[in-house]
């Protein structure tokens, strides 16, 4: 009971205090939305960006297009020789009927027919590369393009530099966007401290008879952590709402630009709000923190 | 227990021998950081139910005196045990409840502006984790025995000085202290509404509560007839049962 007392005590002091300076609390508040919503934005993009960076992670294979008519010998030696040659994963042919059919599935994923015109179109035979990495996109290319095979190999193309151009976006992206946080942050940090400063000068004389007749040093510490953790909960609970109103028009974009299927689950979302309600419960409590460690000394 | 002070004419301290002191100083030294001396070798002995006098010129240590008692500060030399406990041995977590065991008014009143005389009293119980049972029970009982039930929803602007001092002695109350301090408590009063509040602390003290008030009122010293504790320059220069506030011989 004395516990849940307590709890009660520095709860109701913690709201007071937050609406005695609404002005202050808001806006550090506000600061909080501004952070998460920052945060939220990162995590998006940067979750989006991985899962698209795994898909072409999958698909950076090499591929080589046969030239015409190549004998079934000399097709099975360039699959034996592409089969030895280091980070090589998997190799199979592709013949030009196989290459038809998949281009027809394609359109008809997409809902479409594929219409020839009635022309006959044919198209080259291939050999895909699968890797065990991304890294081995350059060494088998050149090993495929060599003087030996020139004569079999027409062409080869990869997604290695697509691959390379997405891990150098990711990259600026998130570091940049970690600067942006951390400046943001400490925004908040210094936007909550300062709450809580006033908040505990505004209280010197309660906290002076706090002292006087024996309150105990949680009583009077508790109500103004509690009051910064209420700005970054308010905070988080803006954040999050923001996110569950925008996720409906976000989502498809996740799928279909990023590639991201974990988009679509629940879970991915429940992870965002818990990351946002955490860092905002977080942020708060070590600001206030900070603050009564500074301020609570110079008022007692 | 015996002071080291020679012992004048008037009557000697009689109660301070008979029971465990409820204060005792012993050789109490207190040198402010910007090296004033404000205390040198203060040793008293107060016995529970006394009320005590305590007085000396502006500047002469009665305030400082008092912070050590509820351990506002520690004696930079000698021993202050308080309610039975040593308080250089208090650790920092058991100061609250020693607090408790002390009430403590002052010239200013200290009130919160912006609470009922009510909710001053309950304010001192809400902090210490009382239930709202208690406070209700409780507020209404202290408020009645410093005689302002009437007073309840008025806020400290709406009330006199003498009403605003009965609230702070309801406040400091709460806790059924075993010691009030008062430290120039009729400070900011006129002789009459001085007297109704030495009343009050008569009352409390006659309930079994030791007094220690801090004066420069001589009117009252005089016709209180006490026991007195006189400061100078830090120095207890005198500890008389039943004296007057200047020295009579
Ligand atoms: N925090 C402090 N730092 C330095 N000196 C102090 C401090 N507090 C009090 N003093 C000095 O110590 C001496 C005793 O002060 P104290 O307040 O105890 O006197 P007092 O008897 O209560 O005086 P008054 O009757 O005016 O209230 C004074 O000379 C005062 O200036
Ligand atoms: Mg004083």
């Amino acid at each position: 009971m004395p516990f849940v007392r307590f709890v009660g005590f520095s709860v109701i002091r913690a709201w007071q205090g937050f609406w005695r300076n609404a002005m202050m609390s808001l806006a550090a508040t506000a600061t909080v939305v501004l952070m998460l919503v920052l945060l939220a934005g990162l995590f998006v993009v940067l979750s989006g960006m991985d899962s698209g960076l795994k898909f072409i992670e999958s698909k950076v294979a090499v591929t080589a297009r046969l030239r015409d008519n190549l004998s079934t010998t000399d097709r099975d030696a360039l699959l034996a020789y592409a089969r030895s040659l280091p980070g090589v994963r998997q190799v199979t042919y592709v013949s030009p009927e196989m290459a038809m059919e998949r281009l027809r599935q394609a359109y008809a994923d997409r809902g479409q027919k594929l219409e020839t015109g009635g022309a006959k179109i044919s198209l080259y035979a291939s050999i895909e590369v699968a890797l065990i990495g991304p890294s081995h996109a350059g060494s088998v290319s050149d090993a495929l393009l060599d003087p030996a095979h020139r004569s079999q190999v027409a062409q080869i193309t990869t997604k290695q530099s697509e691959y390379d151009k997405l891990v150098g976006i990711i990259n600026v992206i998130r570091t940049v966007g970690i600067i942006a946080l951390v400046l943001v942050g400490l925004t908040v940090l210094f936007m909550i401290v300062n709450t809580i400063r006033i908040a505990v000068y505004a209280r010197a004389g309660e906290i002076e008879i706090m002292r006087l007749v024996g309150a105990s040093d949680s009583f009077i510490r508790w109500p103004f952590i509690l009051e910064g953790i209420l700005c970054g909960l308010i905070g988080a609970i803006v954040a999050v709402v923001m996110l569950a109103i925008v996720w409906e028009p976000i989502q498809p974009i996740l799928v279909s630009v990023f590639q991201m299927p974990t988009a679509v689950s629940r879970q991915f979302l429940a992870t965002l709000s818990a990351l946002l309600f955490a860092v905002g419960l977080g942020v708060g409590a070590i600001g206030s923190w900070i603050s009564v460690r500074s301020n609570l000394a110079a008022v007692i | 227990m015996t002071t080291t002070l020679p012992r004048p004419t008037a009557a000697p301290a009689t109660a301070s021998t008979l029971a465990e002191p409820v204060i005792s100083m012993v050789d109490v030294g207190v040198t402010y950081p910007n090296g004033k001396v404000a205390l040198a070798d203060v040793s008293v002995a107060i016995a529970p139910g006394e009320y005590v006098f305590l007085v000396g010129a502006s500047g002469a240590g009665k305030t400082t005196f008092i912070r050590l008692l509820i351990r506002d500060q520690l004696p930079t030399s000698g021993r202050v045990v308080v309610a039975g406990k040593d308080l250089l041995k208090l650790r920092r977590g058991q100061v609250p409840k020693l607090r408790r065991r002390i009430g403590i008014v002052f010239q200013d009143f200290r009130l919160l502006p912006n609470k009922t005389a009510y909710e001053n009293v309950a304010f001192a119980l809400e902090v210490t984790g009382a239930s709202s049972a208690t406070v209700r029970r409780r507020v209404p009982q202290l408020l009645n025995l410093v005689g302002l039930h009437e007073h309840d929803h008025h806020l400290p602007t709406q009330l006199s000085g003498g009403e605003q001092q009965r609230v702070a002695i309801a406040r400091a109350l709460v806790h059924d202290p075993a010691i009030l301090i008062a430290d120039e408590p009729t400070g900011n009063l006129d002789p009459v509404t001085s007297w109704e509040i030495i009343q009050l602390l008569i009352q409390i003290n006659e309930l079994g509560t030791t007094v220690l008030m801090a004066t420069h009122n001589q009117e009252i010293v005089n016709a209180m007839r006490r026991r007195v504790l006189a400061l100078e320059h830090g120095t207890l220069v005198r500890d008389e049962a039943g004296a007057a506030y200047e020295r009579e011989y």
